[in-house]
């Protein structure tokens, strides 16, 4: 579980496209906007790299001009990986040079 | 109904992104049930860029587990970007260096040995090198992510200890031309103004950077801005269009290397319909055609009929029209504020120094300085360039506090705060980067410290630089967390440290402002904060070279526990004997003025009660900074008392345009310019090893414009050949209408030896910064195959 607050930024004029645009995306929820194009957005993933995911499709929507983390929880991914359990290195191996 | 820990996460998320925006939403209690959350926060400052974005760390049960912006800070208002979200992946990878590794050579593989054992080779092979071959055959390479309690004690052993000035960091490679500018426009290094200016320009004048990729919270704020207030104007000037051009009003796109003509002929429209700042002139402005030649305002002007319009336009090339750079000077003139913004597109120039100046020329004929909204803005690229490098003493020619090293009062005032014998530190400056790394292929350094960061890789046209750091000639210390290409190519000694958050140290950003990052979690076990590493070090290296001084130089510190009170310590005693009466004041803001402050101090801050109110938002002007008062000359509402201008005036210099070292040709026909790409930074050592950065950009590409593409007969995918005069890179194509025709681009990143850009660019330097002109060269490329299957590669 992999939880992040966002402001996501748009054109104060496409906000409702955006909103409707962002929620299409699953795993999205909007909790908010104001007037300025400023949207509340919480983004509930499984894991660090579907949120990575998830952000770049935020990202890539036309009306997106930005996207602002607020806060990010990762806990029971940190947990996995200080237990072993998960290995945040892309690399299938261990490359130490003293390996 | 009860509240999961799911639902209580989310909610906790939507009222932190909420608090941002004033937006209530229908919760308030988050819930009874987790209240007793044991999540404990940690405040400190991002270390991925130099923006200085400041957020708080949650820890439960020793691990970071969460994330949050800080939103009463003035760097970031609390917004984080993704590099940041990801940062706390490298605090238990399973890369992390965590012994001690020791090759007596290079051909060698390393074997794991103790700490003392390191701590005695390291100290033996420095003491050997002075003994047998004099105090310059040893240096320290340092770095802007170094903290500065950390490049100020490495400094003052070396030059108080060693007696050497042989100091630098990799601020030279991307800083050093702004401070040139600074200095020699202003009279003082670092900007007048800082971010607080953004809300309130209305026009932005942005060149050479990127900054939705290299700096995407301070886009952020760009863009917040614009989307407020229509009517203001941004202008993006670039031989690129990237992502930061998409706010763009005007995009001015021309030939790599022509941008002195347009800032030359953006001066001279602004005098030819007059709309220069006549009183702000005659008030406050010299006029320079060389350091020892001043000139008057007719004679800069006549020195401007190279720059209409017209022909700055042809010399340019590309797309910009004469009518395009009126416009620009027009707004750039009479917008209410102007804040120009700059990265390495200027600073990484044969010509940086001058590109710099030419902006600031700009700024000081319309007065579009020293108010609301108005500023001259080079920004950062690393978190603590400024605060650690350029203000701590980590420049071969510069002492803590703005000091220069040739100036015999300067060296006294230092000597005098160390309590070391006055003479000790050498009069002349060290080497500074790339004279360095050459004394290292001639084998003239025989014992180099090189501390967080990755020469073998970012040094320009790095193939020659690293036939000498792979020599045994050299005995290499490296500190670092993870394996580079460095420790793997050079280091006879790797020695394992902490991470960010996992010591307690300050960074000082873009905008003259110190922040504090404290210890949070532990490190791995087996890695240590430098500040320990060097004063064990230190403690061996006076015994081995039998040397009171030294012992001097770390008597302040022996004793003191490493994870807090040592290098407050350090902090204490560079704030207060260092900065005190400096430019750079930061007596006023001891460690605990830091801990109180959501986002650190600005200097001059001379106080305790005035570091409190956050600093100097405005250097030079009296009633924002103290030292304008303390120092003034005359009763004018602003006071330039930078040490360098001795008449107290801001400098105009002439600066013709001027090509860059090297020109595309019959043989090299384009140009090549490189950078940064928005998930990685530097040399991919940590964000290459985020699984989630990795996949978004797993190796680096060479955008060609769609035009030259089709010349060519490459398409999307295809592999190309990129052949400079100095080495060659094989990497795909990114067909792309960003590079302007006859230029291509490539990120920097890559490790791969067939993608390293860095075998490819050019190490002319500039003749005052010293900074290399990675911006540009000429190459050559072509087709080699259709597209294939490319694995990442980090060391």
């Amino acid at each position: 579980m992999v939880i992040a607050g966002f402001v996501v930024q748009c054109q104060p004029q496409s906000q409702q496209d955006t909103v409707v645009a962002l929620e299409a995306l699953g795993q999205v929820e909007v909790f908010g906007a104001d007037e300025k194009g400023n949207i509340v957005t919480v983004v509930d993933t499984d894991s660090s790299a579907d949120l990575e995911k998830i952000v770049k499709k935020m990202e890539s929507l036309e009306q997106v001009m930005t996207v602002g983390l607020t806060y990010l929880n990762m806990e029971d991914e940190a947990e996995k990986i200080a237990s072993g359990e998960l290995s945040p290195d892309p690399f299938p191996r261990k490359h130490r040079p003293e390996n | 109904m009860v509240q999961t820990r799911r639902d209580f996460l989310k909610r906790t998320a939507a009222l932190s992104a909420a608090s941002y925006l004033g937006i209530l939403l229908p919760f308030k209690d988050v819930g009874n049930a987790l209240a007793a959350d044991e999540t404990t926060w940690h405040r400190g400052s991002c270390r991925l860029c130099g923006t200085g974005c400041r957020l708080e760390l949650g820890v439960k049960s020793g691990l970071p587990v969460a994330l949050r912006g800080v939103p009463q800070s003035r760097t970031n208002m609390g917004y984080l970007c993704m590099k940041g979200m990801h940062f706390w992946k490298l605090m238990n990878h399973a890369d992390r260096l965590t012994t001690p590794l020791y090759r007596a050579k290079k051909s060698d593989k390393f074997k794991k040995i103790s700490w003392d054992e390191a701590m005695n080779i390291a100290a033996d092979k420095f003491a050997s090198a002075v003994k047998e071959h004099g105090n310059n055959s040893v240096a320290y390479y340092g770095s802007g992510q170094a903290l500065t309690e950390e490049t100020y004690l490495f400094q003052k052993i070396f030059r108080g200890g060693l007696q050497t000035n042989n100091v630098e960091g990799n601020p030279r490679l991307c800083m050093a031309s702004a401070v040139g500018g600074y200095m020699t426009s202003f009279g003082a290094d670092e900007p007048i103004g800082g971010y607080a200016d953004i809300e309130k320009a209305d026009c932005f004048f942005i060149i050479g950077s990127n900054m939705a990729e290299a700096h995407p919270v301070i886009f952020r704020r760009v863009m917040r801005r614009k989307l407020d207030n229509p009517k203001v104007t941004v202008i993006n000037a670039d031989p690129r269009i990237s992502l930061t051009s998409r706010i763009a009003d005007i995009h001015l796109q021309f030939n790599p290397g022509t941008d002195l003509a347009l800032l030359n002929a953006l001066a001279y429209v602004i005098i030819d319909e007059k709309l220069h700042n006549e009183q702000f002139i005659n008030d406050y402005v010299t006029f320079k055609k060389s350091k020892g030649d001043t000139i008057d305002f007719e004679e800069y002007k006549k020195s401007l009929v190279d720059y209409t319009p017209e022909k700055a336009a042809t010399i340019m090339g590309g797309k910009v029209t004469a009518d395009q750079i009126r416009e620009v000077a027009r707004k750039f003139a009479t917008s209410k504020g102007t804040l120009s913004m700059w990265t390495m597109g200027l600073n990484q120039r044969k010509q940086g120094v001058w590109a710099n100046n030419l902006v600031h020329n700009l700024h000081i004929l319309t007065g579009q300085l020293l108010k609301e909204g108005a500023d001259s803005l080079s920004l950062t690229g690393q978190p603590n360039a400024c605060g650690g490098v350029r203000e701590g003493g980590g420049l071969c020619h510069i002492l803590p506090g703005h000091r220069p090293v040739e100036k015999e009062a300067m060296r006294n005032q230092v000597e005098e705060a160390w309590g070391i014998p006055k003479g000790r530190i050498p009069a002349e400056p060290g080497l500074h980067t790339m004279a360095m790394f050459s004394a290292v292929n001639e084998g003239k350094i025989k014992a180099m410290w090189i501390n967080c960061t990755s020469p073998a890789q970012s040094l320009p046209n790095c193939n020659k630089y690293n036939k000498g750091l792979a020599k045994d000639d050299t005995f290499v210390v490296c500190t670092d967390i993870f394996p580079t290409l460095t420790t793997e190519l050079a280091a006879n000694l790797v020695l394992p440290t902490a991470f960010h958050f996992e010591k307690t140290g300050v960074y000082g950003c873009t905008e003259r402002r110190s922040q504090i990052t404290r210890k949070a979690i532990n490190p791995p076990k087996g890695a240590k904060p430098e500040v320990e590493i060097v004063r064990d070090w230190a403690t061996l290296l006076a015994k081995k070279l039998n040397d009171p001084v030294i012992d001097q130089c770390i008597k302040p510190f022996i004793g003191l526990e490493p994870e807090y009170a040592l290098p407050k310590a350090i902090w204490e005693e560079y704030s207060q004997k260092l900065t005190k009466g400096r430019d750079s004041d930061l007596s006023g803001a001891p460690y605990e003025v830091l801990e109180g402050m959501y986002d650190g101090v600005q200097w001059p801050a001379p106080t305790v009660e005035y570091a409190k109110t956050g600093g100097t938002v405005k250097k030079f002007v009296r009633g924002m900074d103290p030292l304008a008062e303390k120092l003034k000359t005359d009763d004018k509402p602003y006071q330039f008392y930078g040490a360098g201008h001795p008449d107290h005036k801001l400098w105009v210099w002439m600066r013709p345009q001027a090509n860059p070292e090297e020109m595309p040709d019959a043989d090299y026909p384009f140009y090549l310019s490189t950078g940064r790409i928005i998930d990685h930074w530097h040399t991919m050592s940590m964000t290459g090893r985020i699984p989630e950065l990795l996949r978004a950009n797993p190796y680096s590409y060479i955008e060609i414009n769609p035009k030259d593409a089709t010349r060519l007969g490459i398409k999307p995918g295809d592999m190309i050949e990129i052949t400079s005069r100095r080495g060659t890179n094989i990497m795909p194509a990114k067909v792309y209408e960003g590079p302007i025709e006859g230029m291509v681009f490539a990120y920097w990143h890559d490790q791969h030896p067939d993608r390293m850009i860095n075998k490819v660019t050019m190490d002319a330097i500039d003749p005052g910064s010293k900074e290399p002109e990675f911006k540009i060269c000429a190459c050559k490329i072509k087709k080699v195959s259709g597209p294939q299957a490319l694995k990442p590669y980090v060391v």
